[in-house]
């Protein structure tokens, strides 16, 4: 696995282009930094948001991909293959749903479930078992669901978005977990690329395994939320909220716009009710629409996934969140507007 | 074992990868430390700091402490771009002076006049603030008994936004509310009566005491005293 060692000295070429190759960060880092502090993003409204909004998401998320790290490589380290073998004997029936309710022990937002969910493949989990538990841990957790109750108490629809949250957001986990069907790891996870190498020898003892996971994890998810977050407060700046208002009243448009709202901010699973609730001229089936496809698929996790899985998977995953997502909450439109 | 170790040298590539997440973990002290963190977070999510702060050092010291091995090699170009990509934000972020957000997001942003604030839903009681009035302007239970305190005193702190189409005396007032941060922003309005002409310009932060007045979803405030203030510690409102 870790081929720090294997790889052994660079030949003096390739050397020295690393060495350009550091002068290079350090300049532009540098550059970029100067130009910053003289456009001063005090004068450019547009790119006071970007910064504002990009850094916001930045330092909300990245403490919860550090903890999913930590809990990632705790599981790498410390917790034996066999400890999943168990859940696999099960049979698959019973392995979707208990994968999705294993998320309730889990209170941390989307970003922190893809690592966890990455190294449970690793370890032997099933794949279709462990992608459910990444959708569904962000939805059925306890703090999410506490502030989904919190964002509507008061309202008409309450229970309609409580238990509508959590009933949905499990049963759209289990089919995408589903429709993983029997995949093998190999065809779901994406190789990891030059920052394997930060990964350490079986040899190594216990606990300097344990950072060199833990780091390579942080680094590795790091790159893509930056990626995601950027594109997220480049939407946010540019793109006004209130172009979906028109399609409010529309029976289909208007879950469509708010679930293509969720993914275009990438808010939070633990802050994204207030968020939702917020659009009152669209009923609850468009808010419900928004609460469960946003965790489960946004901008920032599209790069999450796109660093982690494999295409197809991607393609699969967000087909069949948006189709499941669509046609349930269709079903709820009909029901209560 | 001494001999082992005697073998073992530093490893560039570790040695970078602890950088980056110790340049991280600083921004999160940074922010602890500097309280800079109501730029970004509400103080509902601020204990995210911490924890971010804790665990990134932990994990660059952790890598620090392991970064010696036998046979180490130096970054590949493609690693040295990703860790510079990486630490770049953190960088930005330690180096920016403090901003916030200002007019130019408040019509971008979820607000009564397009759909509501429901992240204000709470009861109209106690002294008269911002949340208040983007409960009265979401929530019909709010906006009645925000109504049945109409002529009470307020005092509201906020920014001046544009708007061309007001009176020269009058302004309309905004404040944004943070739920956990600033991405999901909404913003909270009243229109201001009274107001000096010409003495404030757009983005100005300022303070205003008055009498406060429901007007449908719309919420006046007669003002009788407007002031300019610096900008708050905590800039954003939350619910």
């Amino acid at each position: 696995m870790a081929v720090e060692t294997e790889r052994g000295p660079a030949p003096p070429v390739a050397g020295v282009a690393r060495s350009r190759a550091w002068i290079g960060v350090v300049a532009l880092l540098a550059a970029v930094v100067l130009a910053a502090r003289l456009l001063d993003p005090q004068r450019l409204p547009w790119l006071r948001n970007l910064v504002i909004v990009f850094g916001s998401l930045l330092v909300e998320a990245m403490p919860f991909i550090a903890l999913g790290a930590l809990v990632s490589a705790a599981i790498e380290v410390f917790v034996p293959a066999s400890a999943f073998a168990r859940i696999g004997r099960l049979p698959r029936a019973m392995q979707l749903p208990a994968a999705a309710f294993s998320g309730i022990a889990f209170p941390v937002c989307e970003c922190g479930s893809v690592p966890v969910a990455r190294r449970l493949v690793r370890k032997g989990l099933a794949p279709s078992a462990a992608v459910t538990f990444m959708l569904a841990a962000p939805i059925v957790n306890p703090v999410v669901i506490a502030s989904t109750a919190v964002a509507y108490r008061g309202r008409e629809a309450f229970w309609v978005m409580v238990l509508g949250r959590f009933g949905l957001g499990l049963l759209v986990a289990m089919v995408v977990g589903w429709v993983i069907g029997a995949r093998r790891p190999e065809e779901l996870l994406r190789a990891r690329g030059d920052l394997e190498a930060h990964e350490v020898e079986e040899a190594e003892p216990r606990w300097r395994r344990f950072f060199g996971h833990l780091t390579g994890d942080i680094v590795f998810m790091a790159r893509f939320l930056i990626l995601g977050a950027l594109l997220a407060a480049a939407i946010q700046t540019f793109v006004p909220q209130s172009i979906v208002d028109q399609v409010a009243d529309l029976p289909i448009l208007s879950l469509v716009a708010m679930m293509a709202l969720a993914f275009l901010m990438s808010l939070c699973s633990e802050s994204d009710a207030f968020v939702a609730a917020s659009f009152v001229s669209f009923g609850p089936s468009s808010q419900l629409a928004f609460l469960v496809f946003g965790p489960m698929v946004d901008m920032k996790l599209a790069a999450l996934y796109a660093g982690t899985y494999s295409r197809g998977f991607l393609r699969a995953t967000v087909i069949t969140v948006g189709a499941t997502t669509l046609v349930a909450t269709m079903w709820m439109q009909v029901i209560w507007g | 074992m001494s001999a082992s170790v005697a073998e073992t040298r530093w490893s560039p590539v570790r040695l970078a990868a602890a950088g980056v997440l110790g340049l991280w973990a600083g921004l999160f002290w940074f922010l602890l430390v500097t309280g800079r963190s109501s730029l970004y977070l509400s103080s509902r999510t601020r204990w995210l700091v911490p924890l971010g702060a804790a665990i990134l050092t932990a994990a660059a010291l952790g890598r620090l402490a392991s970064a010696r091995i036998a046979r180490p090699s130096t970054p590949s170009r493609r690693e040295s771009w990703t860790l510079g990509a990486i630490a770049l934000p953190a960088l930005l972020l330690l180096t920016l002076p403090p901003i916030t957000l200002g007019t130019y997001s408040v019509d971008r942003r979820s607000s009564f006049a397009g759909s509501g604030i429901g992240a204000t839903a709470r009861a109209v009681t106690g002294d008269l603030d911002f949340v208040d009035v983007g409960a009265a302007q979401s929530f019909d239970a709010a906006l009645a008994q925000l109504t049945a305190r109409a002529g009470e005193p307020i005092t509201l702190e906020g920014i001046v936004t544009e708007d061309a189409g007001l009176p020269a005396d009058e302004m309309t007032l905004a404040r944004y509310i943070v739920t956990c941060c600033v991405a999901d922003a909404t913003v909270a309005r009243v229109r201001v009566v009274g107001v000096p002409p010409g003495a404030f310009a757009p983005d100005d932060w300022v303070r205003v005491q008055g009498r406060v007045y429901p007007v449908g979803r719309e919420v006046l405030v007669a003002a009788e005293t407007v002031e300019g203030i610096p900008v708050p510690d905590r800039p954003y409102l939350t619910p």
